[in-house]
């Protein structure tokens, strides 16, 4: 069994968001949810300042605070290390969000036809989209994945549920790299098995100096990055999303 | 407007419906029917209506003023099993008038609490049927759902009708419209000496069980925020207790406030009389000095050198967006002590006086919930996401008022059906 990790090389990472922008459409998140996030950060006084970024995915800890206190079983951790949300038997109490200290947790305050920008009950948007699956309806993203075979993959399914980053379960199981790696233009999110010493992350942490998230809580986030610091309590961000639904 | 001729000699009001209680009643179906409204709103739309939002980069707080009264209603329900199980146990003849009151009060307040609960999940009916099938107690949650619900509700419940007993038993030899509730709930009980012998000796076994049932259950909530390493300014061990102490003020300050309504309305001077307020304010001034001494500890550590997280947190509390809540409610609680300590010493005790002491500590405790639960959520981000901001929706408003009226209206419905004061051991009907 495989033992999935994630580096984020900070010193190539050049805070374009292409990673959040394939997040969106991989998984087909929905308004103002945005599972990977890369914040652009200012840190000092004009003209001392420093800009640096930090892409923020779901850190899969491996002591992760919303597994404990899910109610329900519905947030897990699995064998290869990802943390997972079953969608069918989450009852939407949002404690494992109000428990992360990374806040990477979405709730789907709507309706899956009202939360993507357009209204997908509405007969003109139909004609418009010419009959096209709403994204909510993925196929690929309905099914069951991993070894418990349970629905974990994509996101807008239902109003009232809690959803996260899921490491792209749905394409990791069929040997694909999540869709932030890929689609990042400077290489600066590499994924893999740390069980396989040849891999480029085992290889990483061995030689390079990483540091994780917020360490110090014990965490053991499963996500690594190379270069960089931890963001300082000086440190603010400039050009945040604005997206409160 | 009394209905039946015999309902009159019935004790306490029960089946005397007067023209107020029409009008109350109609109000709170009002309020009622505007809390349903609401809530078909979110049902149907999504809690998009409410003012909840997520941590992080939509910078909200995705719990809100529904876990705030979910924590205050389980908290309320506290005073009233332990005054109900400190009769039994301690042999407080003197209060055995308020017993009943009180075990109602912590059936009514349980029920708000599990709706609330239900309001704020996302899926109540999957919740309804997940919480008990997937139950996991490694989780803070199953302390205030599963246990709280099945548990303690149950327990609750069995006391009350126990101790409701005789009282039917006593109600059933009288022909009234409702004696059939009367022979249902006594169920063959009649009040022989051996049956009184082992009601007593079963409720107190019931009453010593809950206590500790209760001492969990009530510090489980206190765990929901107090185990959170990732929340700055939930982290805390003083979490449960100080749950637990808040837990009692509210109760005790509502059970005054109650007992003074009744006496007032059921015209129960006797039965209801100065003594029984002295014990509550004298009740409620000892844990409303614990609860000050708490704060005071919190404030301390919270601002003298916390860590910058904290220190946030604390600053958006003592001085920031919600500082004017955190500093009424101080000042409702110190005066309230202040009140209630000056008759202690006085040894003159004052009705009125003590009505707004038991109201001042529970506007204080709804106050000090909310600072509780929200700002950790919106200022104790430990990534540099920004402040967040809550505003609670009308809808949530409404949910909540329309589950006050609730609560309120169950009890003056019971009352109308039930004798809310228990007939004195003397007070044989042949």
């Amino acid at each position: 069994m495989a033992r999935y990790a994630m580096v984020i090389d900070l010193d190539r990472c050049v805070g374009c968001r292409a990673c959040m922008e394939a997040c969106k459409v991989e998984n087909n998140t929905p308004e103002a949810a945005f599972w990977m996030y890369v914040f652009r950060l200012e840190e000092g006084e004009f003209p001392n300042t420093k800009l640096s970024f930090l892409p923020r995915p779901c850190m899969h800890c491996d002591n992760p605070p919303c597994v404990k206190v899910c109610p329900v079983g519905a947030r897990y951790k699995r064998v290869d290390g990802l943390v997972a949300t079953d969608w069918d038997r989450c009852i939407g109490c949002r404690f494992c969000e109000v428990s992360c200290p990374y806040g990477v947790n979405y709730f789907n305050w709507k309706s899956p036809k009202m939360n993507y920008y357009l209204e997908w009950g509405d007969p003109t948007v139909q004609q418009a989209t010419n009959g096209a699956i709403p994204p909510y309806k993925n196929p690929d993203l309905d099914r069951a994945y991993g070894p418990e075979q349970r629905r974990i993959a994509g996101s807008g399914h239902l109003k009232g549920i809690i959803e996260k980053c899921t490491f792209c379960a749905h394409r990791v199981e069929v040997g694909l790299d999540p869709a932030c790696v890929v689609n990042c233009p400077a290489f600066a999110l590499i994924f893999g098995d740390l069980d396989d010493p040849e891999s480029e992350v085992s290889r990483l942490i061995r030689e390079k100096r990483t540091w994780r998230l917020l360490e110090e809580h014990g965490t053991e986030p499963r996500v690594y990055y190379v270069g960089g610091a931890p963001p300082s309590t000086e440190a603010h961000q400039i050009e945040a999303v604005k997206a409160r639904v | 407007m009394a209905t039946r001729l015999e309902s009159k000699t019935l004790p306490y009001g029960v089946g005397h419906l007067t023209v107020a209680w029409y009008v109350v009643t109609a109000f709170l179906l009002a309020i009622l029917a505007l809390g349903l409204y609401a809530y078909s709103r979110q049902l149907g739309e999504g809690e998009i209506v409410t003012g909840m939002r997520d941590i992080g980069t939509m910078g909200g707080a995705p719990w809100g003023i529904y876990i705030a009264f979910v924590v205050y209603f389980v908290g309320v329900s506290f005073a009233g099993i332990t005054i109900a199980g400190m009769v039994r146990l301690l042999n407080l003849e003197h209060l055995r008038p308020i017993a009943r009151m009180a075990e109602l009060l912590t059936v009514i307040t349980l029920v708000l609490g599990a709706f609330s609960i239900l309001a704020d999940v996302g899926q109540p009916l999957r919740a309804l049927i997940n919480l008990p099938r997937y139950a996991r107690p490694m989780s803070p949650f199953f302390g205030t759902f599963t246990l709280v619900i099945a548990g303690y509700l149950f327990a609750s419940l069995v006391y009350l009708y126990l101790a409701g007993r005789r009282d039917a038993a006593i109600m059933a030899r009288q022909d009234t419209r409702f004696g059939w509730l009367y022979r249902l709930w006594a169920a063959g009980y009649t009040d022989t000496p051996e049956e009184r012998e082992r009601h007593r000796r079963t409720t107190f076994w019931l009453a010593l069980g809950i206590l500790p049932l209760l001492l969990t259950a009530h510090s489980t909530l206190g765990f929901v925020f107090g185990l959170q390493a990732g929340r700055p300014g939930w982290f805390s061990a003083l979490q449960a207790p100080a749950f637990v102490v808040l837990a009692g003020v509210s109760g005790t300050g509502l059970m005054i406030v109650i007992a003074a309504i009744l006496r007032r309305a059921l015209g129960a001077t006797r039965e209801l009389s100065i003594g029984v307020f002295r014990w509550l304010s004298n009740f409620l001034m000892v844990l409303t000095a614990a609860y000050l001494y708490f704060m005071v500890v919190e404030w301390l550590v919270s601002v003298y050198a916390a860590p910058s997280a904290e220190a946030r947190v604390a600053a958006a509390v003592f001085r920031g967006d919600y500082a004017w809540i955190y500093w009424l409610s101080a000042v409702a609680l110190v005066a309230s002590f202040v009140i209630l300590f000056v008759q202690y010493a006085a040894r003159n005790h004052n009705l009125a006086l003590a009505v707004i002491a038991g109201l001042l500590v529970n506007l204080a405790a709804i106050g000090k919930r909310y600072e509780i639960v929200i700002p950790s959520q919106t200022h104790g981000t430990l990534l540099p996401y920004g402040e967040g901001l809550y505003r609670p929706s009308w809808v949530e408003y409404s949910v909540i008022l329309g589950l006050i009226a609730l609560g309120v209206l169950l009890y003056m419905l019971f009352m109308k059906v039930f004798p809310i004061i228990e007939a004195p051991e003397s007070g044989e009907v042949a």
